[in-house]
């Protein structure tokens, strides 16, 4: 019962992408079809979820026996245990809102059909990624998540700045595949399998490497600094593929991976050193460059990969379980801070800079309201979703025994985080407007009002309402003195105040652009423009001079060529000691010659 | 031996004499060379078609062959020489001369 009907839902989302070999792909009614495809899954897929909280029993469903390569066998094989189990419904329950929203924003595109049919097929990728029970299943659908991603940034393909952008992400993304391929080679060659049963049992002793090739994967596909430039570039794409993929769903896909190699990760100390630092930096350094982009898309962008480095903190203090509470729970703000920026690009005919914005908070109320929501969710807000996760991950990164530095810069980035959220709240909401008189605010659309608002009330009773559901599995920390309690609270609250000041008093005043650390931020800390003209730069020309100039002009020629014809001029003068009178060589053989045939002639 | 391979005879050994003995120009001792295998030539001929030896009627055929080939080399060298200096006299020809 329970695993047929986890396969059901899956198996519903597919019908779509099949039905769209027949007729009803040129209908005009295949979004809304899609959309009531993905709200079926999702509701069929909330019964084994509840089924497993109410039991507890992880299930593993191996159907099709593909292949047998001497002695490793793969399968079709799908894991339902408590990370997918809680992950699926979520996903469904945030596409199911994106897909209704994408009615209403890609409304006017003549394409709709195929935007929805690529939508779909991102879920089940996504899917096939999350239910994978075997490495080689999960990276077809880490593929196919990148494969998709490629195509919907792309959308607007006519535009050089989004092929640059899908191709940066496609890019990046192969960057971390090499770790992943690394690692299952290394898991093939010293566990012989891809099973990830078989690998946890055997529980290998030096898994420094393959954790390695994990770590550069999710740090590939998840964003984090060395692979990052391409999430803010991926905003090229319209804002439902904004809020789906690059917020929620995909980049995800790096985080989970690590959740689901907890096992292993657990006793390798100097991995998890490795991913705090790196999720330290990540998050730190995103958020520095969040506080000066002008772009709102930009910036819930960067406040997305700050959250992921977050998230790679939290399994660097080896707490999987938190990070994945914090992955579903920020799906639903993220997701829903997106879809409010499509609302106010489009009420503002496609601007999307926030200095022409402004004075919104009366023209576009539920917009604000949820914008304002959003917001204070994802700071961490007592009570709110973002709570639930958040302030238990500082927490327990403020009380355990981890590296000072990592925590620091986490605090940082969460007082930064209040920062550039009263920021896109300042500039694009309060005030007088500094938008065109002639406007065509209209947000009474039922198509974005019901989307947003499903997310409105996952953003607030979410986290409670997982939080309460899900069996207990690690023990979170109990005890702890007041004031590490409210580090985040204060934090948060500083970064707000401090935001909101500086906001009100700078406001009228003639804006310098010549301090270097705003150029910092603002050019995203030059990391983008060094690391995409020096290496190319110096590979290519180093390549050509290594291998034409040096090789070819100096080297193969002057090796045989010149070499023989020098050396024999010299040792030929050198030993030789005739001087070519040719002449008088000519006559001693003459004379020579006429002497013998007189002599044996007149001898007789 | 009779009058005319005395004659042809003389021929040679002129040639051959012309050969060892010029003046200045490499190009008459390389005519010379010509001289001597055509005398032989044609002494070859005629030796062979007054002995009727007929499976020996190769011989000056490709005698004339190879003499061909040498004096196209002959010539090459000349014009190496000639490139270098103009004109092809044997006193340039001082290569392995210190």
């Amino acid at each position: 019962m329970f695993s047929s009907l986890m396969l059901v839902s899956l198996l519903v989302l597919t019908l779509p992408i099949m039905s769209s070999i027949f007729n009803t792909y040129k209908n005009s009614t295949f979004p809304h079809h899609v959309k009531n495809t993905i709200s079926y899954a999702f509701i069929t897929s909330l019964i084994p979820t509840m089924m497993f909280i109410h039991s507890g029993q992880e299930t593993i469903i191996s159907n099709w026996h593909w292949m047998t390569m001497q002695t490793l066998k793969l399968s079709l094989s799908f894991k339902l245990d408590y990370f997918s189990m809680i992950f699926v419904p979520v996903a469904l329950f945030v596409t199911w809102s994106i897909m209704e929203f994408s009615l209403w924003y890609m409304h006017s595109d003549p394409y709709i059909t195929r935007f929805f049919k690529y939508l779909l097929t991102f879920l089940i990728t996504m899917m096939i990624l999350v239910t994978a029970n075997n490495l080689f299943q999960l990276f077809i659908g880490w593929e196919g998540v990148g494969i998709m991603s490629f195509l919907l940034i792309g959308w607007w393909y006519g535009r050089t700045d989004a092929n640059t952008a899908a191709l940066q992400a496609i890019l990046y993304n192969r960057i971390g595949d090499i770790g992943f391929i690394m690692a299952m080679a290394w898991f093939l060659f010293n566990t012989n399998t891809w099973d990830l049963q078989q690998i946890f049992m055997l529980d290998p002793n030096l898994t420094n490497l393959p954790l390695l090739g994990l770590l550069l994967a999710a740090t590939g596909k998840s964003a984090q600094f060395g692979l990052h430039p391409w999430l803010p570039s991926a905003m090229e794409g319209p804002t439902p593929v904004s809020a789906l993929l690059h917020s929620s769903t995909m980049v995800v896909a790096g985080v989970f991976l690590l959740i689901r190699f907890h096992p292993l990760m657990e006793n390798n100390k100097t991995i998890q050193s490795l991913t705090l630092c790196l999720g330290a930096i990540t998050t730190l350094f995103t958020a520095i460059c969040a506080l000066t982009q002008n772009d709102i898309k930009k910036i819930i962008a960067f406040s997305t990969s700050s959250q992921l480095g977050l998230m790679i903190v939290t399994i660097g203090i080896n707490q999987p379980y938190l990070a994945f509470l914090h992955i579903c729970t920020h799906a639903f703000f993220k997701a829903m801070l997106f879809m409010c920026s499509g609302s106010i690009i489009h009420s503002l005919n496609d601007e999307q800079d926030i200095r022409k914005m402004g004075g919104l908070f009366n023209a576009m109320p539920f917009t604000t309201t949820s914008l304002i929501i959003g917001s204070l969710a994802l700071t961490g807000m007592p009570f709110l979703t973002g709570f639930y996760s958040k302030d238990l991950i500082i927490e327990t990164a403020n009380t355990s025994y981890t590296n000072a530095w990592a925590l620091l810069m986490t605090l940082i980035a969460t007082s930064l985080t209040a920062v550039y959220s009263t920021r896109i709240i300042f500039f694009a909401l309060l005030g007088q407007p500094r938008f065109l008189p002639l406007t065509s605010i209209n947000e009474n659309n039922p198509f974005l009002i019901n989307s947003i608002k499903r997310l409105l009330i996952g953003s607030i009773f979410a986290g409670f309402f997982i939080s309460n559901n899900i069996y207990p599995t690690t023990v979170p920390e109990m005890t702890m003195p007041t004031y590490m309690k409210l580090t985040a609270l204060a934090v948060t609250i500083l970064g707000f105040t401090l935001a909101l000041e500086l906001s009100l008093m700078t406001h009228n005043l003639k804006l310098e652009h010549s301090t270097s650390a705003f150029k910092f931020s603002n050019l995203l800390g030059y990391y983008p423009t060094i690391m995409h003209r020096l290496p190319p730069l110096a590979n290519l020309s180093m390549s050509q001079k290594s291998a034409s100039l040096l090789l070819d002009s100096i080297w193969l020629e002057n090796i045989l060529p010149k070499s023989i014809s020098q050396f024999q001029m010299k040792t030929s003068i050198l030993i030789s000691t005739q001087k070519g009178q040719i002449k008088l060589y000519f006559l001693s053989f003459l004379i020579t010659l006429t002497l013998s045939m007189l002599l044996f002639n007149l001898h007789e | 031996m009779s009058l005319v391979h005395i004659n042809i005879f003389l021929a040679f050994t002129v040639s051959l004499v012309g050969l060892l003995m010029y003046r200045s120009h490499l190009m008459s001792s390389l005519l010379c060379l010509e001289g001597m295998m055509l005398s032989l030539f044609v002494m070859a001929t005629m030796t062979v078609l007054n002995t009727h030896f007929t499976l020996a009627s190769m011989m000056p055929i490709i005698l004339l062959v190879f003499a061909a080939c040498e004096a196209a080399l002959g010539l090459s060298l000349l014009v190496m020489v000639s490139n270098t200096y103009g004109v092809d006299h044997v006193q340039n020809l001082n290569l392995l001369q210190c």
